[in-house]
């Protein structure tokens, strides 16, 4: 995948704000942004971790053209999705959207972290949510438990031993989806069969937006 | 009932703040006849609720002394309080105007002795000091108020406070029988100069100006530096009374911004570098301002001041726009976000924010008639059909006092304009 | 003038009956003050009350009356009888309440009022009602220095308002920086793409109007005369004279860019490619014509990257380049980043600044080249320099928070706004004191600074309209903004302050507003702002004068020249009434029909000075008008208690503070004298600009006096007073009080 990184260096040149806004979805907000930092002070995992760079910042490091800085970082992967900095944003840039649009291309082009953990639940969540049509809750956490090795994974478990047997007590969790039982939807060929055309479409249109 | 002459050579002038009393006279002090309009039981507008002007820190009613003065001594002006325009017909040089005259209570037999506010004993909000204070339901709004006649609010007429009211005056001064009454007029050019009003702190929902007691406006914030504010000048927080003394100023509280005004209000960073110099003057070197703004406007000569605040150890600036305000144990307000200047994260707590409020027509929302222009923010904007409307001040851009004054004298000559061209049709 | 009747009224309301013993008023007023119609009434400003006036008026030939009720400033609608000299008498907010109501303050507080009657019958007396100057000018002509956007605007605003116009423009054509421009910022919605500059529509709207009279390559080589009667020679391109009777006048005369040559380390100069504002607009209207893009000088290649530098040689705290913001270059230089991003998206450009000022709908505009493309960053830059064909630009990112370099085919340097508003006075005034004394390098510099005179005043003053800050010839005041020290001359435009193209059409229209106003007043004999209408007007006794000068150099509005045989010429039209001429007079022969050293040094006298032995002091008060008199008034009303001790004579002016009141207060047995002024120095609140300062001054002075009558020098105090020090004035007030009993009582009681 590399190689589509160098490519995309190339074409562009020096030019990564015309690579964003091309290659990206919704790229085409950040020259909108007038760095009053709303977006980046709303951000709800602000305190918790910290980000090499917040949402406000990477916009101007696209317009400074540092394409490596940008794509090294990790900040469009630490968005929740909270749509807290869409809301407020004073110019309406949909932040949230352009996050994932930054991060979406860094990973098309094969410049994503390895080992990011919100890139790791978003491939695991889509992967068990596109398998069953919708997501099987018991697989889905014990995928992120065990990321990090089995026993990791077995003492994550006990420690929300607690939390699990309340929610199947309550009726909210089916034990029985480990063994890929519980929940299903009706039509799984069906749902395939729209990710299929979904995903075909979607490269369609990247196609055509590369050859502008 | 009210009597008012006025002809097709009349000016009428509707709004009685700064900008309104400025183009009527202007045009009066020319030789024409106005009819100024004001809503109010007073005139001065929201200029007098300011405590100083930026740049010279000199005080708004030393400038309203002089525009009585030149009322008073102004045959030619003839003022409506208490009195909103309700409808507009007829074209260029020939309006026929109908104004609603809201009850005094009170007729100009009152000498401002003050019996009746002792006699009552009913309390309101005191809209002057912004709802911060209570006055007695009879009242003078300000020293400065012009008419100085006393006023009753209607919430008592019918009770025994009213007749109270009635009773204390020597002067046979209170009508408590007084009816509203709607009037009508000629015209033949009209001035709309009913300026602004402060943005609805409450739906910038991240600021919390609802929820936390020590998040203010701007306007309140000048009320509560004025010595003969509800306070008597001190910098007093809301919650518990507490002089407050680390303050934060957040600049574009409304304005900039698409989801609330899209337009730069122009005034309100100079508004919050004078607001620093109450901090200043009011506690010295215990007295910490902070400014969080995104550019701070501070145009022309201005930019003399804003050097001259940048230069108080005291202040500082941090160039982010707050993200949101939280409160802590202590019921501190604080302001969270980043300072865009090289990525810095703050929680930083005061004592008190202050919110620098945008500036919204007064226009919004009222029913003006159609030929008059306004654009997509309210703001009446020039007529290329000139037609006889005219704004003035604020009702036609966010404007600072100076500026609204030279856009009132303008709006006077076109008013003349037409009321001219019309005598010399009569001729 | 009809025989003189004099009458008093004292009011009875508002308790002043139960406060004091209104009987002996009467009495005080018919006896000390000689009034041949003495009446009391239980509610004056009653219609009733008032009507007994107007048949005193009418029927018994009253001509003079002192009205003892209210202040001043209360009733006037009710008191108000045009046709006589009137007074009032401040017994209500200057007596009963800001005294206790107690039996220990009754008698001062009697003793007050009375003074107060004495005080105000004493002052009516010596006034008469200003017939109005019948000799001022009625010209109706405006004249309009400078044909530029601000300039033309004015006078097609008058022309339209049925006013003859003058309009001289020094250069070929009108249109003035606008007319250079390629597009103007957008002046209406949305606010989204440059417009046409308007300058040719405007430019055919002057030609077919016949009230206008365009002098093109001309300029304006004398302007004598005042409001009303200004006779100006214009110097016109035929090398010949053209003479114009003017009314009043409005001077646009514009601006002129920063010098970009001061900026070395911006690469002015060293490289075509660094332009300022107007040489970008030159090149874009060069690519314009010829239907090419914009180009790089340095080789006329296409211009594929551009950078715009805010704020070069502005806000320069420094003090090297200009200290201010000319407000109109963020817009300015958005528009110009929109000439490259309409014409080609693909065109790099980046405006780099420190604070991006587009106030108002400038905001929309700035979104709308966001949305083109155009690159905004927080930056400061450090150098240009030329780097091969282009150039390199070195600043600080403040966000990202590193120093980087830029590339640019193109630099544009926002430069600023410099006033093209004439000589400073005062420099000129220096090298002419200079000058006279032989010096032959200050009578080059004469030469030089009359050189770039636009209006060629003959005013004793000086030639041109007096400076403000930064060389503008901007007001002083927020709440009048066309306050000028010359009467009926209005500055409008960028010479006033820095401004974009919208704001001076405003500015224009204004100053024609107020030019149109004063020509008008000039011709009733009435004053301009502050005292607007007042027809009173100086008369001077010639046969007094000493020919010190005095009122001359002092007048704040330059209304005063010399004549011939070197009198005093008074100029009414260009007089504001404040009186600092008569305060300035040392031999007291300047006066007003209703303001003079009589009627304030009357009611001086008027007063009752009790002897050494009463303990009770007397402190004369002289408080302005504007400021310390409505204070007191306020401080009245809210029932802040006071020394009883004082009287209280409002004045027009501290300007007008003659010194011999202080003299004759003191030499009468007065313990002390307080004068309250509004601020004076860089920050001034004098309505009469200069006023406060000039009798501050004076005042200083008065020490020598005080130690001559062998007193202490406190004995003169001068109080800096705001309208707004309701609260700490009584108290100001009553520590002034303390102090001079602290002094044994004066030694002239009694003379």
């Amino acid at each position: 995948m590399s190689d589509l990184n160098q490519e995309m260096a190339e074409r562009y040149k020096n030019n990564f704000l015309k690579e964003i806004e091309e290659q990206a979805e919704m790229g085409e907000w950040v020259k909108m942004c007038m760095q009053c930092g709303l977006c980046s002070g709303s951000c709800p995992t602000n305190f918790h971790s910290g980000w090499d760079h917040p949402p406000q910042e990477i916009f101007m490091l696209i317009r400074a053209g540092k394409r490596e800085e940008v794509l090294n970082s990790e900040g469009m992967y630490m968005c929740t999705s909270c749509y807290n900095c869409y809301v407020r944003c004073p110019r309406k840039v949909p932040v949230t959207h352009v996050m994932h649009g930054i991060a979406e291309y860094a990973y098309r082009i094969g410049r994503a972290p390895k080992a990011q953990p919100t890139l790791h639940l978003s491939k695991t969540f889509w992967s068990n949510a596109t398998k069953y049509g919708r997501v099987n809750e018991v697989q889905l956490t014990q995928s992120l438990y065990f990321k990090d090795g089995v026993g990791a994974g077995i003492k994550k478990g006990l420690e929300m031993k607690d939390v699990a047997l309340g929610l199947v007590k309550a009726g909210r969790l089916n034990p029985l989806e480990a063994l890929g039982m519980g929940h299903k939807c009706k039509d799984i060929k069906g749902i395939h069969a729209m990710l299929a055309k979904a995903e075909e479409l979607e490269a369609r249109n990247k196609a055509a937006k590369g050859k502008e | 009932m009210t009597s008012i002459v006025a002809t097709n050579q009349t000016i009428l002038v509707v709004g009685g703040g700064i900008s309104g009393m400025t183009a009527a006279l202007e045009a009066a002090e020319t030789g024409k006849q106005v009819v100024l309009v004001e809503k109010n039981p007073y005139l001065g507008g929201r200029t007098v609720q300011l405590y100083r002007y930026f740049p010279k820190m000199c005080h708004p009613t030393c400038g309203l002394e002089i525009n009585l003065r030149r009322l008073k001594a102004n045959p030619r002006i003839q003022v409506l309080t208490l009195a909103e325009v309700t409808g507009i017909t007829g074209s260029k040089g020939a309006y026929s105007v109908s104004v609603k005259l809201k009850p005094r209570y009170v007729n100009t037999n009152c000498t401002a002795c003050g019996e009746c506010g002792k006699a009552v004993q009913t309390e309101i909000a005191d809209a002057f000091n912004y709802n911060l204070g209570k006055i007695k339901a009879a009242y003078l709004p300000s020293s400065m108020a012009y008419p100085q006649r006393y006023v009753i609010d209607p919430s008592i007429i019918g009770t025994p406070d009213a007749e109270r009211a009635k009773a204390a005056c020597k002067y046979d001064a209170v009508n408590l029988d007084d009816q509203e009454e709607v009037i009508s007029l000629n015209a033949g050019a009209i001035v709309w100069a009913t300026g602004w009003q402060p943005y609805d702190a409450s739906k910038i929902v991240y600021y919390g100006y609802d929820r936390f007691a020590n998040v203010i406006s701007n306007v309140e914030f000048e009320r509560l530096a004025d010595p003969h504010g509800p306070t008597g000048g001190r910098i007093l927080r809301p919650s518990d009374g507490k002089e407050a003394k680390n303050i934060a100023f957040i600049q574009c509280a409304g304005s900039r911004d698409e989801n609330h005004l899209r337009h730069c209000s122009r005034f309100c960073c100079m508004g919050s570098l004078k607001q620093t110099h109450y901090v200043q003057e009011k506690y010295g070197d215990a007295g910490k301002s902070t400014i969080y703004y995104i550019d701070i406007r501070a145009i022309d000569r201005f930019e003399d001041f804003y050097q001259k605040v940048k230069a108080n150890p005291n202040v500082s600036f941090v160039k982010s726009k707050v993200a949101r305000i939280t409160e802590d144990k202590d019921g501190n307000p604080v302001c969270n976000g980043v300072d865009t200047e090289g990525y810095v994260r703050y929680a930083n707590a005061h004592d008190l924010v202050v919110l620098a409020l945008g500036m919204e027509p007064s226009v919004k929302g009222v029913e003006i008639p159609a030929e008059v222009m306004s654009d997509s923010s309210g703001f009446i904007m020039a007529d290329p059909a000139n037609a006889g409307i005219f704004g003035a001040g604020c009702a036609t851009n966010a404007l600072d006092v100076n500026r609204a004054v030279q856009s009132a004298t303008a709006a006077a000559l076109r008013a003349i304009q037409v009321v001219n061209k019309v005598a010399r049709a009569e001729a | 003038m009809a025989d003189t009747k004099t009458a008093a009224y004292i009011c009875k309301g508002c308790e002043i009956d139960k406060r004091v013993d209104v009987s002996a008023l009467v009495k005080t007023a018919t006896k000390s003050g000689k009034m041949n119609l003495v009446r009391e009434h239980d509610f004056l400003c009653s219609a009733e009350g008032v009507a007994m006036i107007q048949n005193d008026i009418d029927n018994e030939g009253v001509t003079h009356a002192a009205i003892c009720a209210c202040s001043r400033r209360a009733k006037t609608e009710a008191f108000n009888f045009p046709t006589i000299a009137m007074s009032r008498g401040n017994l209500r907010e200057g007596v009963i309440w800001i005294r206790p109501d107690t039996e220990d303050a009754r008698e001062t507080t009697q003793e007050m009022a009375e003074d107060y009657v004495r005080m105000a019958c004493a002052e009516v007396k010596a006034m008469q009602v200003p017939p109005g100057n019948q000799k001022t000018g009625t010209v109706k002509t405006l004249l309009v220095v400078g044909g530029g956007m601000s300039g033309m605007t004015s006078a097609l605003e008058a022309s339209k308002a049925g006013y003859k116009v003058v309009l001289v423009e020094k250069t070929g054509a009108l249109g003035g920086w606008a007319g250079k421009l390629y597009r103007r910022v957008p002046t209406r919605e949305p606010f989204k793409a440059p417009e046409d500059n308007g300058v040719a529509d405007m430019v055919a709207r002057i030609e077919a109007d016949s009230n206008i009279k365009v002098y093109l390559n001309a300029t304006i080589a004398k302007t004598d005369g005042a409001p009303g009667r200004f006779k100006v020679e214009i110097a016109i391109e035929s090398g010949g004279i053209a003479q114009e009777d003017i009314g009043a006048i409005v001077q646009a005369t514009g601006f002129s860019l920063y010098d970009a040559n001061k900026l070395p380390e911006f690469g002015y100069g060293k490289t075509p490619n660094v332009v300022d504002q107007a040489g970008l607009e030159a090149l874009a209207r060069e690519a314009a014509a010829a239907g090419k893009p914009i180009c790089r000088p340095f080789d006329g290649q296409p211009v594929k990257s551009v950078v715009f530098v805010q704020c070069a040689g502005q806000r320069d705290a420094s003090g090297t380049h200009l200290q201010y913001c000319s407000g109109f270059c963020c817009n300015t230089s958005i528009k110009q980043a929109m000439y490259f991003k309409d014409a080609n998206p693909d065109i790099d450009t980046v405006v780099l600044f420190t604070d991006l000022r587009t106030p108002g709908n400038g905001e929309d505009f700035y979104r709308a080249a966001q949305n083109k493309g155009v690159i905004f960053s927080k930056g400061v830059v450090s150098s240009v320099t030329p780097s091969g064909n282009a150039c390199a630009v070195k600043f600080k990112d403040l966000i990202l928070n590193e120093d980087t370099e830029a590339q640019a085919d193109l630099v544009v340097l926002a430069t600023g706004m410099v006033p093209n508003s004439g000589p400073d006075l005062d420099q000129l005034s220096e090298a002419n004191r200079q000058a006279e004394g032989g010096d032959e390098a200050a009578k080059e510099q004469v030469v030089q600074l009359m050189s770039k005179s636009v209006l060629n005043l003959t005013y004793r003053q000086g030639p041109d309209m007096p400076q403000f800050k930064h060389g503008f010839n901007d007001s002083h005041f927020i709440c009048f903004p066309y306050e000028t020290r010359r009467t009926a001359i209005y500055t409008a435009g960028p010479v006033r302050r820095p401004m974009d193209i919208l704001q001076a059409q405003e500015d224009a229209t204004g100053a024609a507003m107020k030019a149109i106003q004063a020509l008008e007043n000039a011709g009733l004999g009435k004053a301009a702002h502050p005292r607007a209408g007042d027809l009173s007007f100086p008369t001077v006794r010639l046969e007094g004068c000493t020919q010190c000068k005095r009122c001359t150099v002092e007048c704040p509005f330059g209304a005063i020249d010399e004549d011939e045989k070197r009198f005093p010429l008074f100029n009414e039209s260009r007089c504001r009434r404040c009186g600092t001429c008569m305060g300035a007079c040392p031999v007291r022969v300047i006066s007003f029909e209703n303001y003079s050293v009589n009627t304030v040094g009357s009611q001086i006298k008027a007063v009752d000075v009790p002897d050494e032995f009463s303990e009770k002091p007397r402190i004369l008060i002289l408080a302005c008008e504007n400021d310390a008199y409505p204070a007191l008034d306020m401080a009245g009303m809210n029932r802040h208690e006071y020394d009883p001790y004082v009287r209280v004579i409002p004045i027009r002016c501290l300007g007008s503070v003659n010194t011999i009141w202080i003299t004759d207060a003191l030499n009468g047995g007065y313990d002390g004298v307080m004068l309250m002024g509004c601020k004076h120095g860089e920050e001034y609140q004098c309505h009469f600009v200069k006023g406060s300062e000039l009798g501050r001054y004076r005042l200083s002075k008065v020490g020598d006096t005080l130690k001559g009558m062998n007193l202490e020098t406190e004995r003169v105090m001068d109080l800096e007073v705001a309208i707004t020090d309701i609260a700490t004035l009584p108290q100001k007030i009553n520590d002034y009080a303390a102090l001079i009993k602290s002094f044994p009582p004066s030694p002239f009681k009694g003379f």
